[in-house]
């Protein structure tokens, strides 16, 4: 006999497993976001061989590191990048009105689902982003197996985060009917605190800023594990700083479904 | 007889923009709202140049006011764009609904028609930051705004005509969303960072299907040494744009098979 634990959790997994054949059914499906970081990650390592002409470092970084820390940033936002407008969508429509209604918690079906789709889109762009990186930068700065695990641990951490929280801004919908400007804010300061450019590139008032916030946790951590690993210690330092705003970030969710949940209004037909 | 046919364009042009305003400014807490969102969107490029230049000095020979009027002539003639022409990104899916049917009852011509008939509210927000961004900049005069409208009027015109052009490959390919994505992509990604860091092989791409050369960097070489005497050649390159995107709207509207969809627009 199956324990109460695992019956629950199946069929979260099953959501997941749900999600991730329906976005691998169709190949085409992935071409947008393939070319996207594909450009994306051009354009900046012609960026940053610019910014390295004359230098050998900046900030501690040099330009093979540089290039693949920003090949792993920017897959998190890009395997997640999407959720925020089909959430969205779904609050705005009333389509959350039929999800509610069933036998399972809101927030981890929906967390659930956004896994299952992101683990197909990170699967693809993360074999994209290595071929990128061996043309433009060399071999990956790789050095152990413990690095490896850490690095695939800090991305999942960094997808659920990027999902937690464009969960929570969707949810918004409840009370303002026009929530894009408040995501486009978010996904714009993400890109900045971490994506585009290491932490430690930020003058030391903004650095102190950027660790109050969630944002080195999205994309931040996996890149600096991959690029610049700096033993165990720092690891587990990072990946505890990952965690602890995975719960909160999850703990948020469930507080805003809360009080959102009493604001829903359904009609029926 | 021509020059009263554009006019009469000119003047149906602004009606339609008065009427998309007064719908769009009917919710005037979302308006603002997206409109100061976008600006804030963007100006949050504009920390990640203060950093990185502050930290190398310059990009390719670029400094930071650089990058920043690339930015404000690519950002106005975007939005413009928008503004004026809102289903500029929209006229493949339109064709494919067969909405187009309710265009062509119409006595304007179909393409003016469709592009003009709304307008996207974010793109108020880029419109604005373009000019709140040239005011910041040290050195800017009247005559300097007036070059940088004119300049950023040739740059709607080619994002118009390239977004139009890449959205009517629809009525020759079926669906052609992916194409017209990927060439949207290409064209601001490559209009937003200083020309000198891509290779020399490639940029002959810049002054042909993808005009970043023509939206971003011309202009810029124009607008730093006040080249009044260049502005009627880049107008002259937008009309050509203009002109070569119409004719293959025309040619792909022949291929325009109505799906006998009953609506009306007010």
């Amino acid at each position: 006999m199956k324990g109460r634990a695992y019956l629950k959790a199946r069929k979260y997994l099953v959501a997941a497993s749900s999600a991730f054949r329906e976005r691998t059914a169709y190949g085409g499906s992935f071409f947008g976001s393939v070319l996207a970081y594909g450009l994306f990650v051009f354009v900046f390592s012609r960026v940053w061989a610019a910014a390295f002409a004359g230098r050998a470092d900046i900030s501690g970084y040099g330009l093979r590191q540089i290039i693949w820390y920003f090949a792993v940033a920017e897959i998190p936002s890009f395997a997640f990048g999407g959720s925020f407008w089909s959430l969205s969508q779904d609050m705005k429509s009333g389509q959350v009105a039929y999800l509610v209604s069933r036998p399972y918690d809101f927030v981890a079906y929906s967390y659930a689902q956004g896994s299952g789709r992101a683990l197909a889109n990170s699967a693809v762009l993360f074999a994209e982003g290595l071929a990128f990186g061996f043309l433009t930068a060399g071999a990956p700065p790789l050095e152990s197996l413990p690095q490896a695990l850490c690095v695939l641990a800090g991305l999942a951490m960094a997808g659920s985060v990027q999902f937690l929280l464009q969960l929570a801004i969707a949810m918004t919908a409840f009370w303002v009917e026009e929530n894009a400007a408040f995501f486009w804010i978010f996904q714009k300061l993400a890109l900045v605190v971490g994506t585009l450019m290491p932490i430690e590139f930020l003058p030391a008032a903004a650095q102190r800023a950027a660790w109050l916030s969630p944002f080195p946790a999205m994309s931040y951590v996996p890149a600096r594990l991959f690029a610049s690993w700096g033993g165990g210690r720092e690891a587990a330092r990072l990946l505890g700083f990952q965690l602890a705003w995975v719960l909160l970030s999850a703990l948020a969710c469930r507080a805003i479904y809360a009080v959102a949940r009493a604001r829903l209004t359904v009609n029926g037909g | 007889m021509r020059t009263s046919r554009l006019r009469a364009y000119a003047r149906f042009l602004g009606a339609s923009l008065a009427v998309n305003v007064q719908a769009v400014i009917e919710y005037r807490v979302n308006f603002l709202v997206q409109v100061f969102g976008m600006m804030l969107n963007n100006a949050a490029f504009a920390l990640f140049w203060g950093v990185l230049i502050g930290k190398v000095g310059n990009l390719g020979g670029y400094g930071f006011s650089d990058v920043m009027l690339i930015w404000a002539l690519v950002s106005t003639s975007f939005g413009l764009a928008h503004v004026v022409f809102g289903n500029v990104r929209s006229i493949g899916a339109i064709v494919q609904k067969g909405e187009l049917d309710l265009y062509l009852l119409q006595p304007k011509d179909v393409l003016v028609n469709v592009l003009a008939s709304r307008t996207v509210v974010s793109a108020w927000g880029d419109f604005l930051y373009g000019y709140i961004v040239l005011a910041l900049i040290p050195g800017m005069d009247l005559s300097r705004l007036a070059l940088f409208s004119l300049l950023s009027v040739s740059g709607a015109a080619i994002f118009a005509a390239t977004f139009a052009a890449a959205e009517s490959l629809c009525f020759f390919l079926g669906d052609a969303s992916g194409i017209s994505d990927a060439i949207t992509e290409f064209l601001l990604s490559f209009s937003l960072y200083p020309e000198t860091i891509f290779d020399k092989g490639m940029r002959w791409v810049f002054y042909t299907i993808i005009p970043s050369g023509f939206i971003a960097f011309l202009p810029l070489s124009i607008l730093k040494s006040a080249a009044w005497l260049l502005v009627p050649a880049a107008l002259g390159v937008a009309a050509l744009y203009a002109a070569a995107s119409y004719g293959f709207f025309r040619l792909g509207l022949r291929r325009y098979e109505s799906g006998g969809q009953m609506g009306t627009r007010l």
